[in-house]
């Protein structure tokens, strides 16, 4: 049976969070994705996408932007250099496991 | 716990399913604002062309207003610090489009104003659909399918009210092609 023993990023490696860094690392550098978009990729419910995005934010691997649109407020996420980098050691990470590299 | 190969080949097929979906949402969350513009500016120019054919050259204030509003948008829903440089895309674009239009009609004449009232409807259309193959929209390119289809079976079929029909159709279709691209 292939494993592999070492330890993935323990932030990224949590199944929405990984989504979530996966619908982020889709767009264009710098680029952002409104929350209520992620949310239907993710799908997952408000309270549960703004949980993970503060563990994300907090980590240095997401920003986030909070403004209005006239009256109603709108939440921008985006993945920093550093998300990216990790979100590709993670890929390399499973890849690794796979044995596709 | 070590990870299993299925787990990881698993959640590797899981992360590019939810890219190729992050993909296609960023597009149409760019494109939808756009398709409110054109649709509305449609709706006043094919209205005003069919109730008053006089004003026909409200069309170029209108036009104009469209690529400026087109410019604005896509500046303002950029994000910040974008690397993405679509101010001289965008400019080589209309530039492009102004130099095929200007070439094709010296070639190829237009010889009724219904034959231009329909041309440019289905450019759109066919921007639609590139659009929505290059960057696997499919809504967006079924979106250029039915617009193309509607404004050939109006220009053949409604010659007169071809102009009133651009306008409820025509116009209409973008804007709620606008809120079905926002529903994603």
């Amino acid at each position: 049976m292939d494993t592999k023993t070492e330890q993935p990023d323990p932030i990224i490696h949590q199944p929405q969070r990984l989504k979530i860094m996966a619908a982020l690392k889709a767009l264009p550098s710098r680029e952002q994705l409104e929350f209520v978009r992620l949310k239907t990729i993710v799908g997952a419910t408000d309270g549960n996408l703004g949980a993970h995005i503060v563990t994300l934010e907090q980590s240095g691997y997401v920003e986030v932007e909070k403004d209005f649109v006239g009256k109603k407020p709108r939440t921008r996420v985006r993945l920093t250099k550093a998300g990216r980098r990790a979100f590709e050691d993670y890929i390399a990470f499973l890849r690794e496991i796979v044995g596709q590299e | 716990m070590p990870i299993q190969r299925q787990d990881a080949a698993s959640a590797l097929q899981e992360i590019a399913n939810t890219e190729k979906q992050s993909h296609t949402a960023y597009h149409y969350q760019k494109a939808a604002p756009h398709l409110f513009l054109w649709g509305l500016i449609w709706i006043v120019g094919y209205a005003v062309t069919y109730l008053r054919p006089a004003w026909y050259p409200l069309w170029d204030v209108l036009i104009v207003l469209g690529f400026v509003g087109s410019f604005l948008i896509s500046f303002r829903t950029r994000g910040k610090g974008s690397h993405t440089s679509f101010g001289w895309r965008y400019a080589a674009t209309v530039v492009a489009v102004f130099l095929f239009v200007t070439a094709l009609f010296a070639i190829l004449p237009p010889q009724s104003s219904l034959q231009i009232d329909a041309f440019f409807p289905l450019l759109i259309a066919l921007w639609y659909v590139l659009i929505g193959v290059w960057t696997r929209g499919t809504r967006i390119a079924l979106l250029g399918l039915a617009l193309g289809l509607l404004t050939v079976g109006g220009y053949f079929w409604l010659h007169h009210y071809f102009p009133l029909w651009m306008a409820v159709v025509g116009g209409g279709s973008l804007i709620l092609g606008g809120f079905w691209l926002r529903k994603v």
